[in-house]
């Protein structure tokens, strides 16, 4: 029904018209070819059209080719607003603030791993604390909690946990500035205390892959990457923590809504101006849970290579295991963009999506400057997954941003009815990949089958010019919650 | 009447909840939010926790209802097998009080162990999003979907 009133835009463009709903400031725009299109929600179109009429929305309402219905905003979203008259919204975030991924390289070759793949898997899955209810290695007192959330992945660092190169290679540097630990609740605090250096549950993962095709063999090489060598993909969040910062704020912007006399079309975009204290104090406590989110990845990062030292017997120089980089795919930040000649600071929210910054920009580390950043996007643990690099085309159409992963095509219960009589794990190890798991379900809600093609996302956004491919990395093994 | 049932949405996890009153709803609710992290057949009556929550609309009370029990399975790995709702006060007129809407609940239960425990879902939090509450005919059923 929705998708007849799209528009074509070109081939890997549907515009979502500003009469498509009335109240729309501006026109959505959906990045998906003929391919995509077909799995396109009715539901997440309405929701691009109502983030279209918030106030100060700049340009347009976009969503990448992953889109998929969400919570007020769609997975998949991304949307900029003028810091005068626009507004902050806890749900353009989502509930898990800076989830990302972060991608690890090493001197091991596939050969090298398969034949003690099972072996390995089982010391990470020992290693890495993952699932419903598990306990961190980590207990954080509260001014311990304090530092993690003003230094992000920088505390892990100088808890021992990780070499201040890491900084460099992730987003941000592993930190936002302007976190204030003050704003955070008691039961957020409460939430973090001892999910710092988990993994979590659902679709984040530890992955063990290899390289098995170079697009861009000259980016490869500054990136340390080549065919056949295995990589470790890290995919979640702030925890707890940050669920619960969102679920507080949630409630304090509906209030804020009402004030400031908001229209909502959705309770979920509860949303308040840039300049109103709800909005700096949500984004001061979004900043903390970011932070607790970088934390978090930098200590699995670290006892991932410390589990690969001691399996392999390997110096830390023989592994090779340094940072690729770490990007977020749930954040809210202030950035400078160009918008029709003018230099502007905007406040670019992305849920579901990934910066994708240009070759040049200053924000990127040295040694990638003349490349682009490098963006992620997880596949499914049967598939693929892909490394990217931004554009200047994403900078300017975009608020330099790009897709974040596969996008569900199944619902849980859908998987599980398909998965239902079926070995997902076996069929995996059929094709040379072991999975653990801890939920008893996970690994259904979770099969290839429940997701898109990764490859038909990263094909869109690589033919709009977006991104380009680097690398197209396999799975050998899995670890989830 | 079952008291809960899960719906099929993309991605995450929504419950069907029904009851004779509010404070069955309510309890109900919790019970279906449970069954989603974990079988609570296998958990015992071990502990009792005293909770409240408030808010300005009912919906508002449900969502906040449900947070604070994930707030305690998230912090504290607590699990009710028992749920009794002590009071569930709805205001005549409903005005602009945020805290018009108002429950008092204890339940009973244990810590989950993962040991012990089944592992079924993370939930992260109650939603606003397709949130409904009829309240009909002598029935009430609501709609719920959580993040997961």
């Amino acid at each position: 029904m929705s998708l007849q009133k799209l528009r074509r835009i070109d081939e890997t463009r549907l515009e979502v018209p500003i009469d498509y709903k009335k109240g729309m400031l501006v026109p959505g725009i959906i990045y998906a070819d003929a391919l995509i299109e077909k799995d396109i929600e009715d539901r997440a179109i309405e929701q691009v059209a109502n983030v279209a009429c918030l106030p100060g929305i700049i340009r347009a309402s976009y969503a990448m080719p992953d889109v998929h219905t969400g919570y007020g905003f769609t997975i998949g979203g991304v949307a900029a607003f003028d810091l005068q008259d626009g507004v902050v919204s806890p749900g353009g975030v989502g509930y898990d603030i800076n989830c990302g991924v972060r991608l690890l390289r090493s001197n091991l070759m596939k050969q090298d791993v398969t034949p003690r793949l099972k072996e390995l898997v089982s010391v990470l899955y020992n290693e890495i604390p993952s699932g419903v209810g598990s306990k961190g290695r980590i207990r954080l007192g509260p001014d311990d909690e304090k530092k993690v959330l003003l230094k992000g992945a920088r505390w892990a660092v100088e808890s021992g946990l990780g070499d201040a190169s890491d900084l460099e290679k992730t987003e941000s540097g592993g930190c936002l500035d302007g976190a204030d630990p003050s704003v955070i609740s008691s039961k957020a605090y409460e939430r973090g205390r001892s999910q710092q250096g988990t993994l979590g549950a659902g679709n984040h993962f530890l992955e063990l892959q290899y390289v098995d095709r170079i697009f861009d063999p000259k980016a490869a090489d500054v990136l340390g990457i080549f065919e056949g060598q295995v990589t470790v993909m890290i995919h979640t969040g702030s925890r707890g923590f940050g669920h619960q910062v969102c679920t507080d704020f949630l409630e304090v912007m509906e209030r804020a809504a009402g004030k400031y006399r908001i229209e909502l079309y959705d309770r979920e975009l509860a949303s308040a101006p840039f300049n109103s204290p709800e909005a700096r104090e949500y984004l001061c406590a979004m900043r903390c849970a970011a932070n607790y989110a970088w934390a978090n990845r930098q200590c699995i990062m670290s006892w991932t290579r410390e589990s690969f030292m001691k399996f392999f017997g390997s110096s830390p120089a023989d592994l090779g295991m340094s940072l690729i980089y770490d990007v977020a795919h749930n954040i809210a930040k202030v950035e400078d963009h160009t918008v029709g000649g003018k230099k502007m600071k905007l406040l670019v929210h992305r849920k579901g999506a990934t910066r994708a910054f240009p070759p040049g920009h200053p924000e990127l580390p040295a040694a990638y400057r003349g490349l682009g950043q490098p963006v992620l996007i997880p596949g499914d643990m049967g598939r693929a997954s892909y490394l990217l690099l931004g554009t200047e085309k994403a900078m300017q159409e975009t608020f330099g941003s790009t897709c974040h992963g596969a996008g569900r095509l199944m619902s849980r219960h859908q998987a599980i009815r398909k998965a239902k009589g079926r070995a997902i794990w076996r069929e995996l190890e059929d094709q040379g990949i072991i999975v653990r798991a801890a939920g008893r379900e996970t690994l259904a809600e979770e099969m290839s089958e429940a997701y898109k093609d990764v490859a038909s996302v990263v094909d869109v956004v690589q033919r709009a010019g977006i991104s380009t491919k680097v690398a197209r990395l396999r799975p050998m093994g899995v670890i989830k919650g | 009447m079952r008291p809960f049932e899960v719906l099929d949405v993309s991605g995450d996890a929504g419950l069907r909840v029904f009851g004779r009153d509010l404070a069955m709803l309510f309890a109900n609710a919790a019970a279906g939010l449970y069954d989603l992290v974990t079988d609570v057949s296998r958990i015992r009556t071990l502990r009792s926790v005293e909770l409240e929550a408030e808010a300005g609309t009912l919906e508002g009370l449900l969502v906040s209802w449900l947070n604070e029990l994930i707030f305690r399975i998230d912090a504290h790995g607590f699990i009710a097998k028992e749920i009794t709702i002590r009071e569930l006060r709805v205001p005549v007129l409903p005005a602009d009080d945020p805290s018009g809407f108002r429950i008092e609940a204890s339940l009973t239960g244990e810590e989950f162990d993962a040991s012990r425990h089944e592992q079924r879902l993370l939930v992260k939090a109650a939603t606003w999003h397709r949130l409904k509450i009829v309240q009909e005919n002598g029935t009430c059923q609501a709609d719920i979907i959580f993040d997961t």
